[in-house]
């Protein structure tokens, strides 16, 4: 944990570590890098208009060239644009079918400790939610009354022979037998632990199938003996104990959500298990997030469960959606329910019938349906509803509200713009793998060389979500500071690049796919480029507070 | 239905050997809707008291526990205005093995000692735990006016 609020704002950026950063996130991400890309062809593309591109002196000063990119970004050439590196997270990815193979292990080398079957030790994890530390420790005080207390033997019992159950726990088959549960005589297959409640196989299957999914031990339904995951599967007639640990397992995560996180995305049954969290307040304080990705390639954030969410971090992440959720309502209300006065903007909302509207913030008298002045109105009312553009050059609004309202429209378009384009390009991938195809079969290439295609998609989606979550960080941003300048420019570049790119996916053709390759890794690359510069100038304006959540 | 056959199996059950305390058996022709009178337990505020309860057994009965409310109003802390009961075996404690006339009998108990750790009503359980007299008074005064 880090000491304190204080001393986090002594650690900017004026120390320059020597190692520059290159990371934005883990070394998780960053499998996939296009080399060798560097090619004259790409000033074309970035030097249209006054662009800035943000250069570092020695001394570690900023400055700002204008109009100038002769060569992409390199990793090599990386700038170090805001102190400070975090450590590369330290996790893994689970299902709840791995987690049981470990736990297992576990029994196995828990066994000599205990001196009981191995069942049996599975059932106290199970109690203690898998917590070995916890177990042994009530063991070694209670021993074998706690094996009384959690119903894995009877008290009675407890001193003899501890291979008792295998051979009294059967189904049996009793001509007539009365179930005390259904209250039926028939002639059943019946089931009983040593404790002697004995009920009908029906019943007994009726019982367990709705325990299964609770996770916790399973009883006689009479008395407090437990049932073992090989009872179960002898009751069940197949193996359905498997089905318990599940349970068991999943209720494990989630009460242990600081080192254990699902995988958010719909589906997806991975578990990342991060092994160490100490590092998550370095990452916090640095405005890093901890994205982690799961064996189905799905990339979130450790911290908040959300998408990759930089340049934005996590309290960004949350207040911006807590926003666009509150907005989204009134919002819509707003604009359904009210319409501006022409003269001062103010929000007028109608409640009555009458057209005749007199602004009650600066009196100005106006036709509800045509927005035009009231005056003439008095003679020949309907020459109002004729269609008037909406096209409107109002004046600067004096509330603050209002524009801060128009503010959060203007930027909460543009990331919705950007989320609707990610998902087109979702559809676009869906193509790229046919397109791979094509060019296998019809040019003779192989796989491999193929792969610039997925490679490319992959870059551009990971730049459109930058370039979305940028606008989070361009809304909470001081507009008037230099450096959100800074930022909106480089948003600018980088919604550019990604245009480019996404230009050059939709390309049909396989013969023009192969023949304009060299563009595609100049332009991925480029995009690459772009993104990561993006989010270290973001990282900048949240390490600075230039960028903050206002309460 | 196997639930019908166990729930007429616990009515004549109960009409042969019926509790001392309490009464339970079917409103109307509808076996899945009982209605059910406690007797206030002598060694508590509800005494001379005969409070009624309305029960709904699920169709999956005894697998899934019987809904059970009263319909008497009575001051305690783990009963609230609807008539709602807070009592484990009701919920997550429930087993097959259970039966009617065993919750029955909980419930009881459960007027002569009160849960009050476990609340459904805080102000009761606050005023039982803080001022036993106080709590002591009000709940007779309760059974005076709605139970008797």
């Amino acid at each position: 944990m880090s000491s304190g609020g204080e001393e986090d704002h002594l650690y900017t950026f004026d120390e320059i570590d020597s190692d520059s950063i290159e990371l934005y996130e883990s070394q998780n991400t960053s499998e996939f890098t296009i080399h060798g890309l560097v090619t004259p062809k790409l000033t074309t593309v970035i030097s249209q208009g006054s662009e800035f591109d943000i250069n570092e002196d020695e001394d570690g000063v900023d400055t700002i060239y204008e109009g100038m990119l002769d060569t992409p970004i390199t990793k090599s050439s990386k700038r170090v644009l805001c102190e400070g590196s975090v450590p590369n997270l330290n996790y893994e990815c689970l299902t709840t079918k791995g987690i049981f193979e470990r736990i297992l292990q576990r029994v196995d080398h828990l066994q000599p400790i205990f001196a009981i079957p191995s069942a049996d030790i599975l059932i106290l994890l199970q109690h203690y939610d898998w917590n070995e530390e916890r177990l042994l420790e009530e063991w070694t005080e209670k021993m074998d009354d706690l094996l009384v207390e959690l119903g894995l033997s009877t008290a009675a019992s407890v001193k003899e022979d501890k291979d008792y159950s295998l051979h009294t726990r059967k189904v049996e088959f009793k001509d007539d037998f009365a179930c005390v549960i259904c209250c039926e005589s028939k002639n059943t297959e019946t089931f009983a632990l040593e404790c002697g409640h004995e009920y009908c196989i029906n019943c007994y299957r009726h019982y367990i199938q709705d325990k299964l999914h609770e996770g916790n031990i399973i009883t006689c339904m009479d008395c407090s003996l437990a049932l073992k995951n090989v009872d179960i599967d002898k009751v069940m007639g197949h193996a359905s104990s498997s089905k318990l640990m599940d349970s068991s397992i999943k209720s494990f995560v989630q009460k242990h959500n600081r080192n254990y996180k699902w995988c958010p995305f719909a589906d997806c049954k991975s578990i990342i298990h991060l092994r160490d969290t100490s590092s998550l307040p370095e990452y916090t304080r640095l405005h890093y997030s901890p994205f982690v990705k799961c064996n189905s390639s799905h990339r979130f954030c450790f911290n908040c469960g959300f998408e990759v969410h930089a340049p934005a971090d996590c309290k960004i992440t949350s207040a911006w959606v807590k926003k666009a959720r509150k907005e989204s309502e009134n919002l819509n209300w707003v604009l359904s329910h009210t319409k501006e006065c022409p003269k001062c903007s103010v929000n007028i909302e109608k409640n009555g019938g009458c057209n005749h509207m007199v602004c009650s913030s600066c009196k100005y008298e106006f036709c509800w349906i045509c927005e035009g002045p009231w005056a003439p109105h008095g003679k020949n009312f309907f020459q109002c509803t004729m269609y008037k553009n909406v096209e409107d050059s109002k004046s600067k609004s004096s509330e603050d509200v209002n524009k801060t309202l128009k503010k959060y429209t203007f930027y909460y378009r543009l990331f919705n713009e950007h989320e609707v384009s990610a998902k087109l390009d979702w559809n676009l991938g869906q193509t790229v793998g046919t397109k791979v195809h094509a060019l296998q079969e019809r040019i003779g290439i192989s796989w491999i060389d193929g792969q610039f295609l997925s490679e490319s998609l992959k870059v551009l989606n990971e730049g459109r979500t930058a370039l979305k979550w940028s606008f989070a960080v361009a809304f909470y941003s001081d507009a008037s500071h230099n450096l959100t300048k800074i930022f909106v420019d480089n948003q600018m570049l980088l919604a550019n690049a990604v245009e480019f790119l996404s230009e050059l996916l939709q390309i049909k053709n396989p013969e023009v796919i192969m023949k304009r390759k060299p563009e595609f890794y100049n332009k991925a690359g480029y995009v690459e480029n772009r993104t990561t510069a993006l989010m270290e100038c973001g990282r900048e304006l949240l390490c600075k507070g230039i960028c903050k959540v206002m309460e | 239905m196997s639930s019908s056959k166990r729930i007429a199996k616990e009515l004549s059950d109960l009409e042969r050997d019926p509790p001392t305390s309490c009464s339970a058996g079917p409103v109307g022709d509808d076996l899945y809707h009982w209605q059910a009178s406690i007797m206030g337990p002598a060694d508590s505020p509800y005494a001379g008291g005969v409070f009624f309860l309305s029960i709904h057994f699920p169709t999956d009965y005894p697998f899934k526990p019987p809904k059970i409310s009263f319909t008497t109003k009575i001051y305690h802390p783990n009963i609230n205005a609807n008539g709602n009961i807070c009592l484990d075996i009701l919920k997550d404690q429930w087993s097959p093995a259970l039966t009617l006339s065993k919750v029955l009998l909980s419930i009881c108990s459960l007027l002569t000692d009160a849960n009050p750790d476990d609340p459904l009503v805080p102000e009761i359980a606050h005023i039982y735990k803080t001022d036993r007299s106080k709590y002591e008074a009000t709940a007779r005064e309760w059974t005076k006016k709605y139970a008797v």
